[in-house]
């Protein structure tokens, strides 16, 4: 190897590194602290003693209601990523293997909305969620997001890459559209099906407008809408709040870090080019 | 007997075709593609076109949640309104400084991270999740780690204050609580582009890179007439994504103005998007939110346009 080879790959390791360790530090912060005693914050040695009683204090204390907040959330996101995937993949199926009148319709409908900041929507679908009376309910929560238009784009460039020699070979032996569709595209977009997921895991675990919108009763908040509101109370008290963050962020990473290898691939295969 | 065996054959014949043209009627693309697209365009109907629909009529009207029914018909009136307001300029303009910093920057540092975890290098795995996990986080919590950390006299404020930069709470100053907005949104989307870049680079067709190393190419060169232009389209992909995410910014903002109105400290990081919520939402004033709402969507739209003009004229 060149010494000029070398030097490159040394300034990469050091580039990569310090990189690393900015998007790194955040977390482990949040980490070191959320298992400290008040007193120790912002200390660095000298630390007596580790405490876990920061979390346990959030499972018991009535004023936070962590237990109602992540069942409230858990159920929300069962519930729309259900609806995603049944309802996007549908679509998508048909825009890309199917030919149909009215399609160009549905295609534009799709990528249209895509583009709409959904902002713009926000007070009239406020409205409508009121008027049935699902304002802090899991309904006005889960029934306006059960479908994604970027999502649908997504799935629908993936399977635009099956090839159709598959889905023919399907119908020779017998099987209608639908089955061909459930037994041959199912199973082919797994890795982008896992995708979509993730997004729409992270998406909806996420979300602070909608459900802070949507909701005032603190019994029906999400985990999300909840830390904010004990983030307010108690600012003061780092660990509890970093205890907190904790509690909120580590469902995604558990469902991240099963998933990722098919996330990676299928970010990959789905092919994003305008 | 012969007769009579036809028709049976002949009846045999039509149950045959009436059933294959029943299966041929619901085995269509049309019936399937209209049958798979249902659902959703029932969805789409009454939770996007009709309220997007009810976003423009209502922007033309004087309406009050309390009193929807009343809603009064008022021309332009809520648009000259909100030109004249000298808050809604404030807001567009806290909207495009946090875009222009934060999109480029983001975009770069997303193709740097991408460059470098695409090489066979040790612990690529651990970096490309490292970058990723911010963008699936929750916005409130990496903003509330923020807070802590860009308080004045943390270990951060302290350092960031030997590069001549005020060792300040950020976000409670109304001169560093935009950078601070900008700074979570580049921590968070970066990632993203990384991602989408990296996807980009494995495309790039390996054999561009052996003719220029044959024509002697350096690397900045074969970097600068290989890759950039054969990356175009994803980094407009990219540029108009998080531009359009830029302009939504809304949880970071809600997490800092604690107990204070939407955009503390005192309006400096009030949006279109925070300005639009406290009037339609907080206000109750849902004519003119819708308004600020439309103008916002026609900003976008044309920024877009500007973005897909830029980028295609380069290369």
């Amino acid at each position: 190897m060149t010494s000029r080879k070398s030097l490159t790959l040394i300034g990469n390791y050091a580039l990569l590194i310090v990189l690393g360790l900015l998007f790194a530090l955040p977390f482990l912060y949040t980490l070191y602290t959320s298992v400290l005693h008040l007193e120790d914050v912002n200390k660095w040695a000298g630390i007596s003693k580790w405490t876990f009683a920061n979390y346990r204090l959030f499972f018991t204390n009535d004023a936070y209601n962590v237990p109602k907040w992540l069942v409230n959330t858990i159920v929300i996101t069962a519930l729309v990523i259900l609806g995603n995937f049944i309802i996007n993949p549908m679509v998508g199926f048909a825009l890309a293997k199917l030919d149909f009148p009215g399609k160009n319709l549905i295609y534009w409908i799709v990528v249209a909305s895509m583009m709409v900041p959904y902002h713009m929507i926000l007070i009239p679908v406020y409205v409508n969620v009121a008027h049935l009376g699902w304002l802090n309910s899991v309904l006005g929560l889960t029934v306006p997001f059960l479908y994604q238009c970027l999502y649908i784009f997504m799935l629908r460039q993936f399977f635009m890459s099956i090839p159709n020699e598959f889905i023919e070979a399907a119908r020779i032996d017998g099987l209608t559209k639908m089955g061909a569709f459930w037994r041959i595209v199912f199973p082919l977009a797994k890795s982008s099906l896992i995708t979509m997921s993730i997004l729409a895991f992270s998406g909806t675990w996420n979300s602070y407008l909608i459900p802070s919108t949507f909701t005032s009763d603190p019994a029906k908040y999400v985990l999300v809408v909840g830390l904010n509101s004990v983030k307010d109370q108690f600012f003061e008290n780092t660990p509890l709040i970093m205890s907190g963050v904790v509690l909120t962020t580590l469902p995604i990473l558990i469902f991240f870090f099963i998933f990722q290898k098919q996330y990676i691939e299928g970010i990959s295969s789905s092919g994003v080019k305008g | 007997m012969r007769a009579g065996g036809d028709t049976t054959a002949e009846r045999r014949i039509t149950t045959k075709e009436s059933q294959s043209w029943l299966r041929k009627v619901l085995d269509s693309d049309l019936s399937v593609g209209w049958l798979f697209s249902l659902p959703f365009l029932m969805l789409w109907v009454w939770w996007f076109f009709y309220p997007f629909l009810q976003s423009f009529i209502r922007s033309f009207q004087d309406a009050n949640f309390a009193a929807l029914d009343q809603a009064k018909f008022i021309g332009l009136q809520n648009y000259v309104k909100i030109l004249q307001d000298h808050e809604f300029y404030r807001a567009v303009l806290h909207s495009l400084e946090i875009v222009v910093i934060a999109v480029p920057l983001q975009t770069i540092i997303g193709l740097i991270m991408a460059i470098l975890v695409n090489q066979k290098i040790k612990g690529k795995g651990l970096f490309r999740t490292l970058f990723f996990i911010p963008y699936i986080t929750s916005q409130i919590a990496i903003t509330t780690v923020f807070m802590t950390l860009f308080k004045q006299g943390t270990f951060v404020t302290d350092f960031i204050g030997l590069f001549g930069f005020g060792n300040v709470t950020w976000f409670a100053d109304t001169h560093y609580a935009l950078v601070f907005i900008a700074i979570l949104f580049i921590f968070q989307q970066c990632g993203f582009s990384m991602i989408v870049y990296l996807s980009g680079l494995q495309e790039v067709p390996k054999d561009l890179y052996e003719a220029g190393q044959i024509d002697g190419a350096s690397r900045w060169a074969q970097f600068r007439y290989i890759t950039v232009p054969y990356l175009k389209p994803i980094t407009f992909f990219i540029v108009s994504v998080a531009t359009i995410l830029g302009f939504q910014i809304f949880d970071q903002i809600a997490a800092i103005s604690r107990y204070g109105a939407l955009g503390s400290p005192a309006g400096a990081t009030n949006t279109v998007v925070t300005y639009f919520y406290q009037n339609g939402i907080r206000y109750l004033n849902i004519g003119y939110g819708s308004a600020a709402v439309v103008l916002f969507f026609f900003i976008i739209l044309i920024i877009t346009f500007l973005q897909k003009k830029l980028l295609d004229e380069k290369g």
